[in-house]
């Protein structure tokens, strides 16, 4: 991977860049069409793993550089420069925060199969999948106060369970991340299949709940 | 003590400045960043809280604030309240309102509604915009300096419409708006300015028309919002409507029905409910006392608190699932909450607040005067963008998903509610139908599934696609969203470079066009007011110049000569057959012919009067 958490050194002041939106020493923007990955932008190796607070902490440092807040008396141009640029940071953050959308990065990244190339789920989750299906199609027929509603509550700590097993597999099939093998990242593309149907579904019982809340 | 502080810091005419506004659906009030830290602008011994009400006289002459509040109920169609519920909304969406609107209500071409007042009508950006015009002369005049860049807040629940609606609001009003934010975030800078603590906040925001809530995280000066979630259509004036509800079964015996929806009684009864919702924060009971304007009879009603928390538990119970949806969004449970901020006058209710403690299971922050604290912060965020700081930064999210419609009318998300802005996300769509050359867009903005659930904020259409197979055309829109909020849609193809950019023009909302025709017309309307002023004053000046004359021709007949006696004759006959309806040029020049031909006269009149004064006196003893 082309990848990599240098990008230089800055042209104006020549410090070290942290990130290719802006020179941290010196506040100098640089302009980056198209939009530099997110693990550039926020200038971190690509890994799977990430440790979330130092993330936000580099989001947040990043930030103090490029918010267009802080160009509010600049000209046109540069103001459009630090919109975009703070759109570029916060777009990456958005996905380096999110582990399904980190994932899917990676694997579109090293030329693997898009959600829409392979769309299969892995075999041992497709007979699971028709039962919870039934539990929650039960719950919302009968709706709160019935027994299918209370089910909800085992339903939903089951598909976190399942969730966090999945993701565990998709982090180990990442980690380091894989150099060869289209079967590799074919397999990964279905566990992130089964993350989306977990995210949809738990999405579903949220939802159900903070309706039913409402008296 | 605004005066006296203030004028120091004009001495540095240097320092670029802008006033913090909140212009809220009860009251609105203007802040500015003073030594270090932000300051509401009161004239003295005011409390600068001006509230939010327009009355617009017989002859089109508009009385804002208390002067106007005070007009509720010998004008009540006249006078209108609350006018920010109707900002950027089209008639159907404020169909609930209407029936306790005394004054009529009709829609424009765009959907846009509009107040009739006098045979007038006024959409609900002009009418803010003269709130605003107000508060802005008041804060000018406090500051003793004309400002006119300015941060103004509005709910963090607010779409686009009620967005733009209230830029346009900003324009009547010829302000320049640096930025319109939250005012759960603005709360939040104020708060946190204060406390300069680290850690999560909960701002709930609960006032006289909307409720906002807003999970914060503070690190190191940076504001970042979390989830924010909440109402548009829920505030102290639905806890009124409550209120006159529970006034009007009561009287639903001795009053008819077209009595009880009669302009006078509505004001009369809102008054009589604001007046019992603030007295019932404090005390156990309160006597609610009417005087039926009809028939002038007199009724009262004694309601005690638990009668009262339990009219109002419900509206309570939406707020507080408001902020369950917050919490889920931001994957938070309550217990993950360091601190709860109250803001807005809705949250003085003592239920509020304990609903709100038992809820987050802490006792929420009361410190902070909850009728200010949105200013405050609007002004800190004023400093920010006028380059006064670099301390603070706030980083906010868009409250409502955007998308776009798909085949089908399902909505395709393209940007989540609480991205974080700016942002962009580009996203891929093709032809569904053989040698199609065009795509139609429809615009989304909601978290419903089905694209006709939701609010359109704009159509268009990207055409010169080159004849090809279904789905083989490949077509990038790109949703843009700008740290105000504001969309920017841009949709190419990409094998012919056709494309079609879009800068969102709401629904519900006024054109560009519209604005300029209105801004223009309220301009020539303001020069023609002011013509009209100019006209009565010349024609009382020229009425007593006449009458001086008079008085004194006679005794100075003999004394002025033939020439001058003549010019005053034809001047004064000039001068009485002077109209109404002569043009102010017509009636100043008559003025000037007058003045002119009273000058002898005048001259005369002096030295007599110099020679009265001196008779007989010794030139030493002047």
């Amino acid at each position: 991977m082309s990848e990599s958490a240098s990008c230089g050194s800055c042209v104006d002041c020549g410090a070290q860049l942290e990130t290719p939106l802006v020179c941290t020493s010196c506040g100098h923007l640089f302009t980056n069409e198209p939009a530099p990955g997110p693990f550039q932008t926020l200038g971190i190796p690509v890994t799977y793993a990430i440790d979330a607070k130092a993330l936000k902490k580099r989001l947040l440092q990043f930030s103090r550089h490029v918010h267009p807040d802080f160009f509010g008396t600049a000209d046109a141009q540069l103001q459009t420069a630090a919109e975009r640029n703070s759109a570029q940071l916060n777009d990456a953050y958005e996905i380096l925060s999110d582990d399904f959308r980190r994932a899917d990065w990676i694997i579109k990244e090293l030329k693997g199969p898009s959600e829409a190339d392979e769309r299969q789920m892995p075999q041992a989750f497709l007979m699971e999948v028709l039962e919870w299906n039934e539990v929650l199609e039960q719950a919302r027929a009968e709706g709160p106060d019935s027994a299918a509603w209370a089910a909800l509550d085992s339903l939903d700590s089951e598909l976190r369970q399942e969730r966090e097993a999945t993701i565990a597999k998709v982090a180990e099939a990442l980690d380091p991340v894989p150099t060869e093998g289209a079967e590799t990242l074919a397999q990964i593309r279905r566990r992130l299949n089964a993350i989306r149907y977990l995210d949809r579904s738990l999405a579903q019982i949220r939802t159900m709940r903070v309706g039913a809340s409402a008296r | 003590m605004g005066f006296v502080e203030l004028t120091v810091l004009n001495n540095r005419p240097s320092e670029r400045r802008a006033l913090g506004i909140d212009l809220g659906t009860t009251n609105t009030l203007a802040a500015v960043w003073h030594e270090g830290r932000p300051i509401v602008l009161r004239p003295e011994g005011k409390s600068g809280v001006m509230p939010s009400a327009v009355n617009i006289r017989e002859d089109g002459d508009p009385l804002v604030g208390r002067i106007a509040r005070d007009q509720a109920v010998v004008d009540p169609t006249n006078t209108v309240f609350s006018v920010k519920r109707f900002m950027g909304r089209g008639l159907a969406d404020v169909e609930a309102d209407a029936q306790y609107s005394p004054y009529a209500l009709s829609e424009t071409e765009r959907g846009v509604v509009q107040v009739e007042i006098h045979g007038k009508k006024y959409t609900p950006q002009e009418l803010s915009g003269l709130i605003l015009q107000k508060v802005h002369q008041m804060a000018c005049s406090v500051l003793g300096t004309d400002i006119h860049e300015v941060v103004i807040t509005v709910p963090a629940y607010f779409d686009d419409a009620q967005r733009q609606a209230t830029r346009d609001a900003a324009r009547f009003a010829g302000l320049d708006v640096l930025r319109i934010i939250n005012e759960p975030t603005a709360a939040s800078l104020a708060y946190g300015l204060d406390q300069k603590s680290d850690g999560r906040i909960a701002v709930y925001d609960f006032g006289g028309g909307t409720f906002d809530v807003s999970l914060l995280s503070i690190e190191e000066g940076v504001f970042q919002v979390l989830a924010t979630a909440g109402d548009t259509h829920l505030g102290g004036d639905d806890i009124d409507r409550a209120l006159i509800e529970l006034m009007r079964m009561k009287l639903s015996d001795e009053l008819s029905h077209e009595d009880m929806a009669e302009p006078g009684f509505l004001q009369a009864a809102r008054l009589a409910a604001e007046k019992a919702k603030i007295a019932l924060s404090s005390d156990p009971e309160h006597e609610i006392r009417l005087v039926i304007p009809a028939s002038g009879a007199h009724w009262h009603h004694t309601i005690t608190r638990a009668d009262y928390d339990a009219l109002i538990d419900p509206l309570i119970e939406r707020t507080l699932q408001a902020c369950r949806q917050a919490l889920s969004d931001a994957g938070l449970e309550p217990d993950d909450v360091d601190e709860v901020v109250l803001v807005g006058g809705s949250t003085r209710i003592p239920l509020v607040r304990s609903r709100v403690e038992e809820f987050f299971g802490r006792k929420p922050h009361t410190e902070l005067n909850p009728d200010e604290v949105v200013a405050l912060g609007a002004a800190a965020q004023a400093h920010v963008l006028v380059g006064g700081t670099r301390e603070l930064l706030l980083m906010d999210v868009t409250p409502l998903s955007l998308g776009l419609e798909t085949m089908g009318g399902a909505v395709a998300k393209l940007v989540e509610r609480n991205s974080t802005i700016p942002c962009s996300v580009t996203e891929g769509f093709t032809t569904y139908a053989d040698n199609q050359t065009g795509i139609d867009f429809r615009i989304l903005q909601g978290e419903r599934e089905m694209a006709d659930d939701n609010r359109t904020l704009a159509r268009f259409k990207l055409s010169g696609i080159p004849p090809m197979p279904a789905g083989m055309a490949s077509v990038g829109v790109r949703f843009h969203l700008d740290a105000d909020g504001v969309l920017t849609v841009t949709a190419k193809e990409e094998s012919t470079g056709a494309k079609s950019t879009i800068e969102v023009q709401p629904m519900n909302g006024l054109t560009d066009g519209e604005v300029e025709i209105m801004l223009e017309e309220s301009i020539t309307n303001a020069q023609s007011d002011f013509d009209r002023r100019r006209i009565v004053d010349l024609h009382a000046e020229i009425g007593s110049m006449i009458r001086a004359a008079e008085k004194n021709i006679e005794s100075a007949r003999s004394e002025l000569d033939p020439e001058s006696l003549e010019d005053l004759g034809s001047a004064l006959a000039a001068a009485r057959a002077a109209g109404q309806s002569d043009t102010l040029a017509k009636i100043q020049e008559t003025r000037d012919k007058l003045e002119q031909a009273t000058l002898p006269l005048a001259t005369l009149l002096m030295d007599s009067v110099v020679r009265n004064a001196v008779a007989g006196k010794r030139l030493d003893e002047l």
